[in-house]
């Protein structure tokens, strides 16, 4: 076996696959390492594989051959109180035609599956190797060190698309320590259901899927919960900022708890049977948290570049992973051509980066990040938006307010005036 | 969801070798233990009798939340070696 590679790629999630099998494609000689038995057995999201372009570009066919669950095609905004629910409903009809807008996926399967289409182009595929340390070379990143089956393997240029915690990123000098509050951490727990009572719970036929988002069943910590329908099952669980899960003295399976108690919530997972458990850090730092993405033999791809995005209503990470792989791995192409494994060489790979919706979007939502830390968010807001709903329909017999007076009120009595402005400016600058 | 259930629900291949190693020292004097409650797997005790934080790294779901949130520098961690640890299979 060649222990020289044109390119070692730290990581066999939805980043480094994506390089991989670029730059297989192109020819190279390419080694993608990952720590767990197999790809995808690190990891977790909450379920949604959204729509890439250039995934459907890289692998044609991909809807029919990839091992996805269902498609997205109802979108549920839910503002939660412990007693009521009001909710915002998006059933689109164009949702029901490829390009699909999302599908929900199991990570262990479409990593292993995705993995595979880069062996089968011609990288090598070595698990069981978790990425320990980086191997420098006249003043150049030149490798890494594996613990697990292997020891050195050396190379031209090294994509780290080692996840959120990337040692690689920080031992190449390319960021700092990673800070409890640009990350969040989601938990999950997968629910078996049979499809049949998925599809009658929740409305849906045939592949239709559906992505509910909670807000307000965090137990006041910032953060937001999900349900996501599989094919025989279901995936429920919450994201939370870690300083806020850390101020709130809470754990979080026990927040969780409170959730699948929720008597809206019950009933959507009544008769469930829990197959799974996990817990990922996500990158919610948005763009000011990012690190630097590449130095001399070295490019950051995926979630170890910080490249994740929310706004409240999109969270965006696995799209963007693959694209950055790819964009990496054209740069890599390009480098190799050229023999320049230089920072200034591998630079492209930041321009291509910049000029591509990735940073385009995380700039754009620049200020979500901030927004994202108000704690009124959460808890408060989803109160008065229950309290009014309650109040518009509730007949009792007394005299009733006009719907602007009724929401001044409701919204004073919570919030005050300071406070909205505050929120009013905050919330404007972040989506507006 | 019972926590206590976890090796039920999500397979671990368990390696010999812990991951991560608490500095037992830097934990009498922590003046949080966040750790201890935002564990999404509850891995970590802390007694209050002996004053010893204690960690079962076998059950670790590797997320990394107690390495980002403390802040005395208490912990040495790490992924387990290639192969070790949690072993999702569908989530």
């Amino acid at each position: 076996m060649a222990k020289y590679y044109d390119v070692i790629i730290a990581g066999a999630g939805p980043a480094g696959s994506m390089a991989a099998l670029k730059l297989a494609r192109a020819g190279l000689n390419v080694c993608l390492v990952e720590r767990g038995k197999y790809p995808g057995a690190k990891n977790m999201f909450g379920g949604l594989l959204h729509n890439t372009p250039v995934l459907n570009e890289m692998l044609p066919g991909f809807r029919e051959r990839a091992p996805v669950e269902r498609h997205v095609y109802k979108k549920v905004l839910a503002f939660m109180t412990p007693e009521s629910a009001v909710s915002l409903t998006f059933e689109n009809e164009r949702f029901e035609q490829p390009p699909y807008n999302g599908y929900t996926v199991f990570r262990p399967v479409f990593d292993s599956w995705l993995a595979d289409e880069a062996v089968k182009e011609g990288a090598l595929l070595l698990t069981d190797c978790t990425a320990e340390d980086l191997l420098r070379k006249d003043g150049r990143i030149a490798g890494i060190t594996v613990n697990g089956r292997e020891g050195k393997l050396r190379g031209n240029i090294v994509i780290a698309a080692d996840g959120v915690l990337s040692f690689m990123a920080e031992k190449a000098g390319l960021r700092k320590n990673f800070k409890p509050k640009s990350m969040g951490v989601g938990i999950k727990l997968l629910l078996g259901l049979p499809e049949e009572t998925i599809n009658e719970r929740f409305h849906l036929v045939r592949d239709e899927g559906a992505d509910i988002s909670f807000v307000g069943t965090t137990g006041g910590i910032r953060g937001g919960s999900f349900l996501y329908t599989n094919r025989e099952s279901i995936s429920v669980g919450m994201v939370v900022h870690l300083d806020s899960l850390k101020a709130s003295g809470k754990a979080p399976y026990e927040v969780m708890d409170e959730l699948l108690q929720h008597p809206q919530v019950r009933k959507l997972v009544k008769g469930a049977v829990p197959l799974e458990y996990s817990a990922h850090l996500i990158p919610e730092g948005g763009i000011r948290a990012m690190p630097k993405v590449y130095t001399d033999g070295m490019m950051v791809a995926g979630d170890a570049a910080g490249l994740c995005y929310t706004n409240g209503i999109n969270l965006e990470g696995i799209n963007l992973a693959m694209t950055s792989g790819v964009l990496a791995a054209e740069t890599a192409i390009k480098a190799i051509e050229a023999g320049d494994y230089s920072a200034r060489s591998l630079s492209l790979y930041k321009k291509k980066l910049d000029e591509s919706f990735i940073i385009k979007d995380m700039k754009t939502f620049k200020n979500a990040a901030g927004m994202m830390h108000s704690d009124r968010l959460f808890q408060t807001y989803p109160r008065v938006l229950a309290g009014i709903m309650e109040k518009l329909y509730r007949v009792e017999g007394t005299p009733r307010s006009k719907l602007l007076r009724l929401a001044r009120k409701e919204a004073m009595k919570e919030v005050g005036l300071k406070g909205l402005v505050a929120d009013g400016i905050k919330i404007g600058r972040a989506l507006l | 969801m019972n926590i206590e259930n976890l090796q039920q629900l999500t397979q671990f291949q368990i390696d010999e070798q812990p991951h991560i190693v608490v500095d037992k020292e830097i934990c009498k004097t922590c003046d949080h233990r966040a750790c201890v409650q935002s564990c999404p797997a509850n891995c970590y005790t802390w007694d209050e009798e002996t004053r010893l934080l204690s960690i079962v790294y076998e059950t670790c779901l590797e997320c990394g939340t107690c390495y980002v949130i403390c802040d005395k520098g208490a912990l040495d961690w790490n992924y387990p070696r290639g192969g070790y640890g949690v072993c999702y299979r569908l989530t």
